[in-house]
């Protein structure tokens, strides 16, 4: 652990082997295609299928009419469940979202079933549908009514603290609607064996996708096996299950054949989640010396009619600075659109944006550097709670991050940098992502040759977890990585949690080191007590394994071929299970149910999270307005680093996806009918390569011995948090303009 | 009898029919059962779904880049395709491109990564310099959401020096790539102007297509679906380039990539711009008279087209016909071609005199992004006076729109602040901008006016402008 280790697919992945979900091979399938809603809010009133039937190779139409109640109703995963929502699509003639399934059509051959597709018309009956979170109609309601377990966290008197404050800033920050864009598609491919239905889809969590199917279709959780070894990005999209999966696994049993889905580009925007809009109205409290006294921040999220997702930030922000009185409010509004979801970061990115602007507003009115700002507001305890932070490198990263990016030399007065047409701004911002950890289950086998193999049901999302595993397992068996195979994926493997809130490599990692460790006891017991055996008699805690060696500290050793031999077995098998700290011993049982429970961030003793400081440099034209990111750089300190390689990978990708939610990312929506207008990669920019600056990471040392054994912090959503503040710091500190609405543009520059 | 015949990763392949709705995506996945090429938009927006293509007439052996998703099955007839699938070596070892893409760690989730392979495959094997501006032209039509793209560069980079890794195709394999398979069905390529004006006499309802760019996205999202095609692709005739005396004369299925160096050698500015249409994949497909018959109010080629006096000659059974581009485009994706008629040739003059020609293109993101405003222009300045101006814009109006006004106002003035002074009232009267989520209408307008004041700043000095880039 902690060298740089290539990623260990990467040969499957340039040769095309590495097979995704609907890569998989069936015998035979059959090709679905969606059919989607035109209005948002409403009913349908009825079908005209005639066209569609007639295209020769068309099997089966699926509609409402036929399919009903035969999906059971999920449960929400907001209130325990597994589902992204309670939505079940094709259960009655009502529409609640626009882009909702309306048919399924199935067919031989794909070409036949998009065909047929085209010819399905239907005829709706058309409400107002309420679009966002201004719009009429809407239901705006507090998060505490909405769920119990939400807390708004507070401390001390903030309305008087702010009252008291000689400095103040008061603001209302907004994001955009934003939706992952994976480059893989939704997929999904339903196989039935009798009554054993095998389901290939791109997945974050397998062993809840396997409990959702079993419950949805009224079948045998055992009966259900879910294989997703690749995913093709998924950001938090493929965390939840969605309506889709049951209704092909009903396609499939109608016709008992194998049916293929995968769905459009376009309809990716309406078939999953997405990130929803937020507003934010932050207010902060200061003394002349930049001592922050107050800090009152309210949210309000965009939601469906029939979930209350809810991201609730203020569960991050409350917790960053030494603020003696904080008070916040979250609420949700509820429209007619789909159930939004987690995407990268889900509270962070929306919320940190507004806390991080507002500090440099801050620091604008106190004439204050920014980072200076941080600095006297650091801490080492949960202002809340009072609790220590495990570890905590915040000033560590602004140090570095602003020698590395030549910090010093920046102008504080803004409108004072400019560069022949372009007017320079630096900016910065925080980063900083709560460290989450989940009850975990693993099988290691280790052969007298070394061969090892590790059975986790993880998700590798591109993240680098096979990587991570199969060092944890060849650092503690003293094997070089190329001796382990990694299976993941798959859920008749060891349940493992959801791929999300960061937290697959602190989980896996300390799983899958116990397993070995398990291994470890048994070989150097039978080294020890072997006759004549080089070890015979030394302490367990006096060696170690090294070089495919048990080698005590004298450089006696015993080769591990040999202590099997001792053993008398030609492989051991371990398995163990692992709940971090602060987690009850039930959590096991709902893992194994699909339970996507974490532990972690503010807990009631201590307190886990990564940190980052970002720099950035934004250049603005005096002609066209046109925003250009030159160069960033971001230093992150995320505790005991397992790969540099794949974190470095992760802090890059992450600050790019951050440049891209604050300058191009948006989901359009008309207004007047609650639909979103740019659904493809044409219109939904994500950053191509040449809009790609020159982009630094730094890896702060951070060791941390509190959080986990192996004192590991998830990382994968750092990087993206706090970029989008630093670029509208940035541009603040170009222009003299202060944008406080995302994405960024030309013509709020202009 | 096949309709179908070409080459894949080396072997021949035939097939009975050529269904004109089938991509070459979908029939590499589902019928030739090679999973490693990848569907992440079907409209070629993502570059998830690249292959090569060598088309061995023309003398042309290269391997080209497209995006399959694009591509309907019939146009894999007559030519070398290679997928992902193909490039290890026989031994098992690794392509270059590969090898430098695992060096690199420039795979994370890995599913954009056989496209950035093909990519990278085609631009390696081309023998191309690697600077930086050619490795970001070479990779723009590839979108990765994990990387930051980074490392991939680095990869690009990587392979500077290593000699070119592919079998050159046999010559009896390229002679037989050449001949025409048997009539086909649904999907007819033909491979003479005669042929061609003769099938579409017969079949003035089928599609005519070009590259397929903007045709195959009506099939994958604008639920069209033809039932006849005829392809300009393999007509020799049209694929001619004439330089001559006066101007440059490209063939109606002269794609944007061949047209390129000429473009580049007597019109940098148009080139600088062509470069900006879509991804090298798009380029290596689409057609200049497919952009130009789709008469899109936002087709990047018509601004300039129409600025540089460029003429259509406009080919059927019966003869020819000639006329200005700016004729030619007739209304909202409408056009003068009459049933059964096609593009012949594409004829833009050069520049005489004093004329220089600018071109701009503003978009949110640099690459691959449809351009919120273009602007093109023609001057000449003469004694520090505009002597003539042909101004053209796009995104900006229903068709592209002639400046008259403006040119009216600064065409005979001092070429100095105090014409600027007027075009703002100028463009006004010219321009009726919309406002859409890509710019508001004022942000078009104010936009338009700064990019004549950007003119102004750029046509003082000497040089030829090719300010794109900085852009």
């Amino acid at each position: 652990m902690g060298r740089p280790e290539p990623r260990v697919d990467g040969r499957l992945k340039v040769t095309g082997n590495a097979r995704y979900a609907s890569d998989f091979p069936v015998a035979n399938p059959a090709h679905a295609c969606l059919v989607t809603s035109a209005i948002a809010k409403g009913r349908i009133v009825s079908f005209d299928l005639d066209d569609a039937r007639a295209v020769p190779g068309v099997l089966d139409i699926l509609t409402h009419e036929t399919v009903g109640n035969e999906v059971h109703e999920p449960k929400f995963f907001g209130s325990g469940g597994t589902a992204s929502t309670i939505h079940r699509p094709l259960s009655s003639a009502q529409i609640s979202h626009a882009g909702q399934i309306v048919a399924i059509v199935v067919a031989d051959t794909y070409e036949a079933a998009r065909e047929a597709a085209y010819r399905v018309r239907v005829t709706y009956e058309e409400e107002d549908a309420a679009t966002t979170l201004d719009s009429d109609g809407v239901e705006t309601l507090p998060a505490t009514k909405v769920r119990k377990e939400h807390k708004n966290p507070r401390v001390g008197d903030a309305a008087a603290a702010l009252r008291a404050a000689p400095v103040t800033i008061d603001a209302v920050y907004e994001t955009p609607t934003q939706h992952h864009n994976a480059i893989e598609l939704y997929a999904t491919t339903c196989v039935w064996s009798g009554e054993q239905l095998t389901v290939y889809e791109p997945s974050q969590f397998v062993h809840a996708l396997k409990h959702a199917m079993a419950e949805q279709l009224g079948i045998d959780a055992e009966d259900v096996r879910v294989i997703s070894p690749y995913v093709g990005g998924a950001f938090g999209s493929k965390a939840a299950v969605t309506p889709r999966t049951a209704l092909v696994a009903i396609a499939a049993r109608r016709l008992n054949r194998p049916v293929k889905l995968v769905a459009t580009r376009a309809q990716g925007f309406t078939i999953a989640t997405y990130r929803a809009e937020t507003r934010h109205r932050v207010r902060l409290g200061a003394q002349r010396d930049g001592k922050l006294t107050a800090y009152v921040h309210e949210g309000w999220e965009a939601t469906s009619r029939l979930d209350d997702y809810l991201v609730g930030g203020t569960e991050t922000t409350a917790h960053i600075y030494d603020v003696p009185n904080v008070s916040t409010r979250v609420n949700v509004v509820r429209t007619d659109r789909a159930t939004p979801g987690f995407m990268r970061s889900p509270p962070e990115v929306p919320y940190v944006f507004a806390l991080e602007t507002a500090l440099d507003e801050l620091a604008e009115a106190l004439d204050m550097d920014p980072i200076e700002l941080r600095r006297i507001n650091d801490t080492r305890n949960d202002p809340i709670t009072g609790a220590p932070y495990t570890s905590r490198s915040l000033m560590a990263c602004y140090d570095e991050a602003s020698r590395a990016f030549g910090w010093r030399r920046r102008n504080l007065p803004p409108g004072s940098m400019r560069d022949g047409d372009w007017l320079v701004g630096w900016g910065c911002a925080t980063a900083v992502y709560p460290t989450f950890m989940g009850a975990a289950t693993a099988r290691v086998r280790l052969a007298r040759n070394g061969a090892t193999r590790v059975e986790i049901a993880a998700h590798d999302l591109g993240t680098g977890a096979y990587t991570a595993i199969a060092q944890t397992a060849a650092e503690r068996l003293g094997l070089p990585v190329a001796a382990v195979e990694v299976l993941l994926g798959d859920s008749a493997l060891p349940a493992a949690p959801v791929a999300g809130g960061s937290n697959t490599t602190a989980s896996c990692c300390n799983v899958v080191a116990k397993a070995c460790d398990g291994i470890r006891r048994r070989l150097v017991r039978a080294a020890m007590r072997a006759d004549r055996g080089p070890l015979r008699g030394r302490k367990p805690s006096s060696v170690n394994f090294v070089d495919r060696h048990i080698a005590g500290e004298d450089g006696a050793k015993v080769s591990l071929a040999d202590a099997f031999d001792m053993l008398g077995a030609p492989m051991i098998e371990e398995y163990a299970h692992w709940l971090p700290h602060g987690m009850e011993p039930d959590a096991l049982k709902k893992l194994h149910l699909g339970s996507a429970a974490l532990t972690g961030g503010a807990m009631e003793d201590r307190i886990a999270a990564a940190f980052g400081a970002e720099l950035v440099e934004l250049r603005v034209n005096v002609y066209t307005g046109e925003l250009r990111v030159p160069r960033i750089v971001g230093a992150f300190a995320a505790g005991r680093i397992v790969n540099p390689r794949t974190a470095h990978s992760q802090y890059v990708g992450g600050m790019i996806w951050g440049i891209a939610s604050a300058l191009h990312e948006q989901t359009e929506l008309d207004r007047r009918v609650a639909r979103y207008v740019n659904t493809d990669l044409a219109e939904y920019l994500i950053p191509v390569n040449a809009d790609v600056p020159d982009v630094q990471a730094i890896l702060v040392s951070e060791e941390d011995r509190l959080v986990n054994p192996l004192g590991i912090k998830g990382l994968g959503e750092l990087a993206n948090v706090g970029t989008a503040a630093a670029l509208g710091n940035a541009l603040y500190h170009a222009t003299g303009r202060r944008i406080r609405k995302l994405p960024l543009r030309i013509e709020d520059v202009l | 009898m096949p309709a179908l015949r070409f080459m894949l990763n080396g072997e021949w392949r035939s097939e009975e029919r050529a269904s004109p709705t089938m991509s070459v995506l979908d029939y590499l996945r589902t019928v030739a059962r090679l999973t490693g090429t990848k569907e992440g938009c079907a409209e070629g927006d993502c570059g998830a779904c690249t292959i090569a293509v060598a088309c061995p007439d023309k003398d042309q052996h290269a391997y080209q880049a497209v995006n399959s998703c694009l591509m309907m099955v019939g146009q894999l007839d007559g030519l070398s395709v290679m997928t992902v699938e193909g490039l290890a070596r026989g031994d098992g070892g690794l392509h270059p491109v590969q090898q430098a893409l695992v060096d690199t760690d420039a795979t994370q989730c890995g599913f954009c990564t056989p496209g950035f392979v093909m990519s990278m495959f085609a631009f390696h094997q081309a023998g191309e310099r690697i600077t930086e501006t050619a490795v970001h032209e070479a990779l723009a039509g590839n979108l990765c959401r994990c990387t930051g793209y980074r490392p991939i560069i680095e990869a690009c980079r990587r392979l500077a020096g290593l000699p070119p890794f592919v079998q050159p195709l046999a010559k009896e394999d390229a002679e037989r790539l050449a001949v025409s398979p048997d009539e086909p069905v649904g999907f007819t390529a033909p491979r003479s102007l005669g042929a061609l004006a003769s099938a579409l006499a017969a079949r003035p309802q089928a599609w005519l297509l070009g590259g397929g760019t903007d045709l195959g996205l009506l099939v994958s999202k604008e639920r069209q679906s033809p039932t006849d095609v005829i392809s300009t692709a393999r007509v020799p005739e049209l694929k001619n380039i004439a330089v001559t005396a006066d101007a440059l004369e490209l063939g109606g299925a002269v794609t944007y990539s061949a047209a390129l160096p000429h473009l580049d050698d007597l019109f940098p500015a148009f080139g600088a711009l062509v470069r900006r249409i879509g991804s090298r994949q798009i380029r290596n497909l689409g057609t200049i008279a497919g952009n130009l018959a789709t008469a899109s109010p936002i087709g990047d080629t018509l601004p300039c087209l129409i600025a540089l006096e460029a003429r259509v000659v406009l080919r059927r059974t019966t003869g020819a016909r000639h006329m200005s581009v700016e004729d030619f485009i007739t209304g909202y994706r409408k056009t003068a071609l009459a049933p059964g008629e096609f593009i012949e040739t594409i004829c833009i003059p050069r520049l005489a005199g004093r004329q220089r020609f600018f071109a701009y293109k503003l978009s949110k993101r640099f690459d691959q992004d449809i351009s919120a405003v273009i602007a093109a222009f023609r001057i000449a300045i003469s004694g520090g006076k505009v002597a003539s101006l042909r101004a053209v814009y796009g995104g900006v109006a229903p068709t592209p729109a002639r400046a008259k006004a403006l040119e009216m106002v600064l065409t005979g003035h001092p070429w100095n602040s105090e014409a600027l002074a007027a075009i703002d009232a100028a463009l006004a009267r010219d321009l009726s901008p919309i406002g859409d989520h890509r710019a508001s209408a004022s942000y078009r307008l104010d936009a338009a006016a700064n990019l004549v004041r950007r003119l102004h700043a750029d046509s003082s000095g000497d040089e030829p402008s090719v300010r794109l880039e900085a852009l």
